[in-house]
């Protein structure tokens, strides 16, 4: 392996709990609100377009706090996920900017994109144990 | 009176549809060719069985639905079931987009009728129904468009907890199953249900592969599924990744067929990010 290449991630654990996963419930469902609705008008082409031209003006329509707005920007992808950004929603942003899955989880897991597409599928093993 | 001759459970994922436009141009991902081979006794398998209706169990994933109204269930009854757009457009890029899967809504509404009124699953009915990858991107493997069945659409919120238990999930093939054989016609009909398998696509867990998880589902699902059903929710989203809560969908799918059935078909592999497996079961004619 090169000296400046992404190390190996440690194998998935098999627990629940973050930053292994977000589970997504109806808390983060109520607190994302806002930001999921922005998300998703992006899967309409004329939105698309309107929010490449000018992202601030497109974002003031949908009644975003700072801090999400902010999110935003910097395309803080763990950060919208956090702020109860659905993967699903968030994944339309992506997709508007032509990026794609595995940009989220490369910022997800402190890797780059084209490492962590190279690292999967990160297999492990386990079934559940007979009563 | 109508009757299920068969049930089909089935992997979905977006990049599953977007490999197949690559491969259709001559371009296959070499992870992907193992499903397209794969998948190719399923389709000649369907073409014998050609059932006169499909019922599809499957879940949206903010495609058509949003969180202004997120149904837990919801049927689709429609003349025609169109693709999402997910944000990169309708597929095949640069081709002329798949047409719209057929619907039948005296087939549809008659089911509605039932699955209300004598089952008690109180679905949300849905007269306008965009279809993204959890049914658009296995399809072209299984079937050539023009798509060769109306199809009957039943949505399962898996995007938010709570989800709906996997015995209700049961309990909705059994009042499948009950319905189609009250209905009024000779119709021959396959219920298919499809997510999962293991996957999840978020946090430092992303892209967490359990094929082992996956071949337990499998081998079990046919003579064993009381098992599959008690084993909680969690333990299939601890052990496969949090997206494999959908093999759920799976139960709706084996508790409509009797124990009669022949496993016809099996097929596992894992391509990328998400478990994709194939199962195809038979009615005794």
């Amino acid at each position: 392996m090169p000296a400046d290449a992404t190390p190996p991630l440690q194998s998935p654990g098999f627990d629940l709990d973050e930053p292994g996963t977000y589970l997504y419930s109806g808390r983060a469902s109520t607190r994302g609100f806002r930001l999921n609705r922005f998300a998703l008008s992006l899967t309409k082409p004329a939105n698309r377009e309107a929010f490449l031209a000018d992202e601030a003006a497109y974002m003031a329509g949908y009644d975003l706090s700072e801090d999400e707005t902010a999110l935003v920007r910097a395309r803080d992808w763990t950060g919208l996920l956090k702020a109860g950004g659905h993967l699903q929603a968030i994944l339309k942003l992506a997709a508007t900017l032509g990026l794609n899955l595995y940009h989220i989880g490369a910022h997800n897991t402190g890797t780059d994109a084209d490492s962590l597409y190279a690292m999967c599928p990160r297999g492990v093993s386990a079934t559940p144990e007979p009563e | 009176m109508a009757r299920i001759v068969g049930g089909l459970g089935i992997s979905h994922t977006p990049s599953m549809g977007l490999a197949f436009d690559a491969g259709m141009k001559g371009e296959w991902e070499p992870a992907w060719k193992p499903w397209f081979d794969g998948t190719r006794p399923v389709k000649e398998w369907l073409a014998d069985l050609a059932p006169d209706h499909i019922v599809c169990v499957y879940n949206d994933h903010l495609n058509h639905f949003t969180f202004e109204a997120y149904p837990t269930f919801a049927i689709g009854v429609a003349d025609a079931f169109p693709q999402a757009d997910e944000g990169w457009g309708p597929r095949p890029a640069g081709g002329p987009p798949f047409p719209p899967v057929p619907g039948d809504t005296d087939f549809a509404w008659a089911l509605t009728e039932h699955l209300i009124r004598t089952e008690s699953f109180d679905l949300t009915v849905c007269q306008e129904l965009a279809l993204d990858h959890g049914v658009y991107s296995w399809l072209p493997y299984i079937a050539d468009a023009p798509w060769p069945a109306p199809m009957t659409p039943i949505a399962v919120n898996m995007i938010r907890h709570p989800i709906p238990t996997a015995q209700r999930l049961r309990d909705l093939g059994a009042a499948i199953r009950r319905a189609v054989e009250n209905l009024e016609s000779d119709a021959r009909v396959l219920v298919i249900a499809t997510g999962g398998m293991s996957h999840q696509i978020s946090g430092t867990r992303f892209g967490i592969a359990n094929e082992d998880l996956d071949r337990y589902f499998l081998a079990n699902l046919k003579d064993n599924m009381p098992a599959l059903v008690d084993l909680p929710q969690t333990e299939w989203m601890r052990l496969g990744g949090t997206e494999a809560a959908e093999l759920g969908i799976w139960f709706a799918m084996r508790a409509a067929l009797s124990d009669r059935i022949d496993e016809i078909y099996r097929y596992q592999v894992f391509p990328k990010i998400t478990g994709c497996g194939v199962i195809a079961f038979q009615e005794p004619s």
